[in-house]
């Protein structure tokens, strides 16, 4: 198992955007994930998760630690990173069909080639018949399966998301989850995710990276082994590795939200 | 010892919590937008200067800043006084000038948005009024201030008048168009829902159409002082014998150039100041307002 | 009792005729023509203050026999044009560019409002000390009149697009370049739209003004010299050109050509 994303001793302060008050979001992070993994970070609100998820999309400058992928160093955001955002950012200006395909025509390939992909890719994510749409023809769920086929057809190294399923009602989230967990199984793709919710974090994770309260740290990680043929929510709930996974997460979170609210 | 480094870290402590101090009063969003919109001014700022040390373009091109100041107090220098300044003494040059075109602003004001609002909002109660005089507004909209000017000059010859005429028919027709179009924008049953519970046609005004239009008749106020001031600064130049747009087209002539800089420089001045920190705050009190509570149909 | 008709009555028949659309215009025009008239034959000395319609009528056949009214019509609509096209094709990169850094579009934007306010008429004065009366000045001044609201507005325009957009194009590794193209102009249509429309707008007030103050052949001209001359019929006829030219424009070309755009690009901006 080759480590794809591996992070040394990351931190990170910024000064308040209203106040100018310095703010430590990240202390001394050090994290790996594995070729074909999923991994999600869960923590409390404020725990540092999109700072860095920014700072490995390469959107946000780093001084302090290393992070690199496949051994390079991130110095800014690039086509091996995919991002997905947690509001949809596919442009409003242009098809699901140009959409998807915008990585490989920035990459100027043949045209041919980019249709024949874009069209896999469409299929993948469930949305075949709708490639001629525009975002606001599609629902909330529909715009951000659109956004997964964009990052995944340009073939990134590791896809990073960022609370991708945040902005969609409850029903839609699960469905959404269970296609995420298919489309892993479907294309062995490097993903790290952040989420709030330690539900989704325990259904979708093979590891699950536990930050603390602000400044975040790497609490702890916790493994779940469940293949990823058998994650399907209706059976969740008989699962006691998911149920275990669960508590286990929950309670860590638990201990550094009650240490957030009480400063 | 550590009574020194005390005091040095109280000296350091002391400048962060006065710069936090400022950046929560202020906002730091706010602090940083005004430093970085500054530069290009300070930047625009040393290099005039510079272009005077260096004489990189001939002074006859671009004076030097402090002649441009020279002019202003060149032209008061003969003033008797603020007393002669305010009863616009012929000897007070500069302030002459200033206060003849403001005083144009300010009669083409007082009798042009109480016109073009009163008749915009007739015509627009009126569907077949509208009906005639949206074409007749349209059309003198289209022929801009600035074109009205040779025939202002045949009708009141060049001077003052002139300059007052072009402003008002400036703003008359943009604060008619406005009003007309914010009072047709207002749904027909309100006006029905307040004749029925007895209302006169004057209670409809007051009550319905005023209120209705009133984001349109204050945006329009906005632009139509705007384009006015500008139609004034060009009727000045073109037909007028006094006030700022005479002033600078004289000096032009007169290869004065440092009193075209002066001049312009005042025109945008009282631009700004009028619109930023009277008319928009305005706009944004009445309309940001009225929109919450209302919007049009 | 009821009338019954079979027919519609003539009365219903005239105000049928009168809902027409064309029809408000045409009486319109007609009572126009009546007061005109009515007024030129009551006053004074008509052909100084106010020529009846016929005499300018007579006096625009004159100009278009001689070849000039279609001359002067044709500078002056060269020079918008000309002007307008060249501060457009500079102002929208221009606003494009500064665009891309957030930081730099804050730069700027305090100063680009500034020179927006700074009315062409305005810098007039300056630009004659430095080239005199000629047709190099009302071209400065008409791009200059036409470049600022155009460069802010852009400018405006690209600020408001959500940096997600931005930031998503970037982590697919888009080129500065390839940023502006597919994202920028695309994002900042609308406004282009709009500030196009008040750029040229801008320029027609200043070619008429250019003319008459630098004292260049065009429309602007025509209806300078013609006061001078004391041919007040050649005054009303370009002034009515002039109105008639920027209906045309803006009514027919401009503002539809702003509201499609607008309709195509800020829908799906939602």
């Amino acid at each position: 198992m080759t480590a794809k994303l591996v992070v040394e001793g990351l931190s990170h302060h910024y000064p308040d955007e209203y106040t100018g008050v310095d703010v430590h979001a990240l202390d001394n992070i050090s994290l790996e994930v594995n070729e074909g993994e999923l991994v999600s970070v869960v923590g409390p609100s404020g725990c540092g998760k999109s700072t860095l998820l920014n700072i490995l999309a390469g959107l946000l400058p780093y001084r302090v630690g290393s992070a690199t992928v496949d051994g390079v160093q991130i110095e800014g955001p690039g086509p091996d990173r995919g991002v997905v955002f947690q509001e949809h950012a596919i442009l409003p200006w242009r098809t699901v069909n140009r959409n998807i395909g915008h990585g490989l025509e920035i990459r100027r390939l043949p045209r041919e080639h980019i249709a024949k992909r874009v069209q896999e890719f469409v299929n993948l994510v469930g949305l075949t018949g709708f490639e001629d749409k525009y975002p606001h023809e599609l629902s909330g769920g529909m715009k951000q399966r659109c956004a997964v086929a964009r990052t995944l057809c340009a073939d990134p190294v590791i896809m990073l998301m960022d609370e991708p399923f945040a902005a969609v009602d409850a029903q839609t989230r699960i469905t959404l989850q269970e296609e995420l967990n298919r489309i892993a199984m479907a294309t062995k793709k490097t993903i790290l995710f952040i989420t709030h919710s330690v539900d989704e974090a325990a259904f979708l994770a093979d590891r699950c990276f536990v930050f603390s309260a602000r400044p975040g740290r790497l609490k702890e990680i916790v493994e779940i082994n469940i293949p990823r043929a058998d994650r399907i929510w209706s059976e969740m709930n008989a699962n006691a590795e998911f149920i275990g996974a669960r508590e286990k997460i929950l309670k860590l979170v638990r201990e550094e939200v009650s240490v957030a609210t009480e400063e | 010892m550590s009574d020194a480094i005390a005091k040095e870290s109280s000296a350091e402590g002391a400048f962060a919590s006065l710069s936090v101090a400022i950046q929560t009063r202020i906002g730091r969003q706010r602090l940083r937008k005004i430093i970085l919109g500054s530069i290009p001014f300070v930047v625009i700022f040393v290099l005039w200067q510079m272009n005077t040390a260096f004489e990189w373009l001939p002074a006859v091109f671009i004076p030097p800043l402090g002649d441009v100041f020279g002019a202003a107090i060149t032209l008061q220098e003969d003033c008797v006084g603020i007393g002669g300044a305010l009863t616009m003494d012929n000897s007070c040059l500069l302030t002459n000038h200033i206060f003849s075109s403001i005083g144009r602003v300010i009669l083409a004001a007082v009798i042009g948005l109480p016109l073009g609002i009163a008749f915009g909002i007739l015509a627009g109660m009126n569907r077949t009024v509208s009906r005639y005089l949206e074409p007749v507004g349209v059309f003198a909209n289209s022929i801009s201030g600035i074109a009205w000017i040779p025939l202002a000059i045949v009708w009141f010859g060049v001077g003052w008048m002139t300059t007052l005429f072009i402003m008002l028919n400036t703003i008359f027709w943009l604060m008619f168009f406005n009003s007309m179009l914010g009072v047709r924008s207002v749904a027909k049953v309100y006006e029905q829902s307040v004749l029925t519970m007895g209302g006169s046609r004057m209670d409809v005004i007051r009550q319905v159409y005023f209120p209705g239009a009133m984001p349109s008749i204050i945006t329009g106020m906005r632009i139509s002082l705007g384009f006015g001031w500008r139609a004034l600064i060009a009727a000045e130049m073109i037909g007028g014998d006094s006030g700022l747009g005479f002033m600078i087209f004289v000096s032009a002539e007169e290869f004065k150039i440092e009193e075209v800089f002066l001049g312009v420089i005042i025109i945008s001045l009282i631009y700004m100041a009028t619109d930023r920190y009277l008319l928009a705050p305005l706009e944004k009190w009445t309309v940001e307002r009225w929109g919450l509570i209302w919007k049009p149909t | 009792m009821q009338q019954r008709n079979d027919a519609p009555s003539l009365g219903w028949r005239i105000n049928k005729l009168l809902q027409l659309d064309a029809m408000n215009l045409v009486i319109l025009v007609i009572a126009v023509y009546i007061i005109w008239s009515v007024i030129s034959a009551l006053i004074d000395n008509p052909a100084r203050y106010l020529p009846s319609p016929i005499a300018v009528a007579v006096s625009s056949v004159d100009m278009l026999y001689k070849g000039l009214l279609p001359s002067y019509f044709g500078d002056t609509l060269v020079r918008l044009i000309f002007g307008s096209t060249i501060g457009l094709l500079l102002g929208i990169p221009f606003g494009l560019l500064l665009g891309i850094n957030r930081t730099v579009a804050d730069m700027f934007h305090p100063i680009m409002n500034f020179f927006q306010s700074v009315s062409g008429i305005a810098i007039f004065p300056i630009i004659v000390v430095w080239w005199g009366n000629s047709d190099k000045t009302i071209f400065a001044v008409i791009l200059y009149t036409a470049f600022f609201p155009i460069a802010f507005n852009v400018l405006s325009g690209v600020r408001e697009i959500p940096i997600r957009y931005i930031s998503a194009a970037r982590t697919l590794g888009a080129s500065r370049y390839q940023i502006i193209k597919d994202v920028l102009f695309p994002g900042a249509m609308p406004h282009i739209a709009t500030g196009s429309r008040l750029s040229i707008g801008f320029a027609w007030r200043a070619v008429i003004a250019g003319e008459m103050l630098a004292g260049r052949q065009g429309l602007g001209w025509m209806i300078f010299t013609g006061q001078d001359a004391d041919n007040t019929a050649e005054v009303i006829l370009g002034m009515v050109m002039i109105g008639v030219t920027w209906i045309i424009l803006d009514h027919y070309l401009l503002r539809p050509m702003e509201a499609d755009t607008i309709e195509r690009w800020g829908l799906v901006q939602r």
